[in-house]
């Protein structure tokens, strides 16, 4: 049995057949995707009759595609590079500093992490409003700060605790200020952390639909690429053939850099959850 | 000396900026509105008033005997997290299984079976109403197969299944990365030795392996549960909780009676309760690994 590692044609076979099932909608949004209405609604599962891309060019109109995409990228951008940056100084300090002010914030820091959004969603959308955060990109991104950096944190804590003192002692006689040596120093040698902690926040924001839609809401020139989504859904009422194309516009920018950056995704998302 | 004390105080200085900024944003954004909802779950309030009347118990008291919308999304999420948890996971274990089995391709066929979770929630949503709809619709006309001919979103039973299925569809490739990692954990030495020692395939899993990855079993059944807790997006998008309310979980019951029925205070006394309950599943979680920290 061990002897025999020869890859095995019967459980090859099984695990193409399982794959096929499970990425088989994802095979009938593309034939849906270009169908005409009349097409969709005689039959959803046939070839369609002509290669056409009316469908992806209504949609990329309707729901104003490259503005959303760029709300979006930018929303990801502001709200990861602020959870890094937050909860890398954060997680830093608190894991050098061992006094018990500095355990008690790092409890305080990390206890949000058993919160459900929803528990406090009422009262944060009451908060944005007063500091007019509300219908804004920029807000939306800094609050994020606040909602991912609980995680960041403890991820930080836990690798600073790997690396030697030593070093930022060293720098500071070289008569760097803190804050310098930190970023000179210690945050290139955080990278492993960085990384996980980019994939998990990046992923999170950019598929985030709850959040937009209590600070966002309807304002179309503020939507994020989920938001539009939600309204080109209510926009098409019944009209799949337009809807697969918007879900595919959609899903492809995502796909696109999953399958470039797999083993790094796929490293971040099980970093993150077995540490978190 | 004196140098010695202007150290002190630099030292005090750069902890309060490296951690002013995280403390500051949690406060904000999380623990101040946490902190609020939990006020206003003891007083009752439109939202849009200047004020509100405290009314002590009277919103935990409604929730538990008062009030069937809350009752169902108890029960639809208690149930929903109870099947998609044991469902993901055992799909999930078997998959990985199979990937860490002698075949071909490994790397092609983990990357492929993950895909379906970086599709974001509300999008997934809309594919599976288009599945269950148009889809089964054609499906039905070209088999003639009843079970295509369900109303698989429109009858209460059948939309509880669905919303299921659909779930254990999208979280199966990250629980399958997390089993994956834990399988390559245990050391082919010990299968080897299995082996030797006369141990069919089904016996070593039992008996070798499975006891070896329990901390991935810990994992995957803590966050399946506090992710099927707080599912939101996925059925706003495929049934928007009904037919009627047998698909609104309490996520959605909140959003419901806050946003639609202005109704803050009680839907605040709804959100501690959520709250609550993955406060709980996040304790037996912990005391868990604990324990399994000092076995180890």
């Amino acid at each position: 049995m061990i002897k025999n590692r020869k890859p095995s044609f019967v459980l090859s076979v099984v695990a193409l057949m399982l794959l096929i099932i499970m990425l088989a909608p994802l095979a009938l949004i593309i034939l849906g995707a270009f169908k005409t209405y009349s097409e969709i609604m005689t039959n959803a599962i046939s070839i369609p009759e002509r290669l056409s891309f009316q469908n992806f060019s209504n949609v990329f109109r309707d729901m104003n595609y490259p503005k959303a995409f760029l709300n979006t990228v930018l929303v990801t951008i502001l709200g990861t590079l602020g959870i890094v940056i937050v909860g890398s100084l954060a997680g830093y300090k608190l894991s050098r500093t061992k006094t018990n002010l500095s355990y008690i914030l790092f409890i305080f820091c990390i206890f949000p992490m058993m919160i459900p959004f929803q528990s406090y969603m009422i009262a944060l959308v009451k908060i944005s409003k007063s500091l007019h955060l509300i219908n804004s990109i920029w807000g939306l991104s800094i609050i994020y700060w606040g909602l991912g950096s609980p995680l960041a944190i403890f991820l930080y804590h836990g690798f600073v605790k790997g690396i030697p003192k030593e070093l930022d002692e060293c720098a500071s006689i070289d008569g760097c200020s803190q804050i310098k040596t930190f970023f000179k120093i210690i945050f290139p040698l955080l990278k492993p952390t960085t990384a996980t902690v980019v994939v998990i926040n990046a992923m999170w924001i950019w598929n985030d639909f709850l959040l937009p839609l209590l600070i966002i809401g309807t304002d179309k020139s503020n939507a994020t690429l989920q938001l539009a989504a939600y309204g080109f859904m209510g926009q098409y009422k019944m009209q799949w053939n337009n809807i697969m194309a918007g879900a595919i516009l959609i899903i492809l920018p995502a796909l696109v850099i999953y399958l470039i950056f797999q083993k790094h995704i796929i490293a971040g998302m099980v970093d993150g959850s077995v540490k978190g | 000396m004196k140098f010695l004390k202007k150290r002190k105080v630099l030292d005090k200085l750069s902890f309060a900026a490296f951690v002013a900024p995280a403390i500051t944003s949690i406060s904000v954004f999380v623990a101040i509105p946490f902190l609020m909802c939990i006020y206003y779950s003891f007083r009752k309030w439109n939202g849009i008033g200047k004020s509100s009347t405290f009314i002590g118990l009277q919103n935990y008291m409604q929730l538990f005997t008062n009030d069937n919308i809350f009752k169902g999304a108890f029960f639809y999420s208690v149930l929903y997290t109870v099947l998609v948890v044991l469902l993901v996971n055992i799909l999930a274990l078997l998959i990985a299984l199979l990937l860490e089995s002698n075949i071909r391709g490994k790397g092609f066929f983990r990357t492929s079976f993950y895909i379906p979770n970086i599709i974001s929630l509300i999008v997934i949503g809309f594919i599976w109403k288009f599945i269950f709809g148009r889809v089964f619709d054609s499906l039905y006309e070209a088999t003639n197969l009843a079970v295509f001919g369900w109303s698989w979103l429109g009858d209460r039973n059948i939309a509880v299944i669905s919303t299921i299925i659909v779930s254990v569809w999208q979280g199966l490739g990250f629980y399958m990365l997390i089993y994956i990692a834990g399988l390559q954990s245990v050391p082919r030495s010990i299968i080897e030795a299995a082996t030797i020692d006369g141990a069919g395939s089904v016996k070593r899993f039992f008996h070798v392996v499975l006891p070896m990855i329990i901390p991935s079993i810990a994992v995957c059944t803590f966050y399946s549960m506090s992710n099927s807790l707080k599912m939101f997006e996925l059925i706003f998008s495929l049934t928007g909780g009904g037919p009627g309310t047998a698909t609104t979980p309490i996520a959605l019951d909140i959003y419901n009676t806050v946003f639609n029925n202005n109704q803050f205070g009680y839907g605040s006394a709804k959100s501690v309760v959520l709250f609550l309950l993955v406060a709980l599943i996040t304790i037996w979680q912990v005391t868990v690994l604990k324990r399994r920290e000092v076995e180890a």
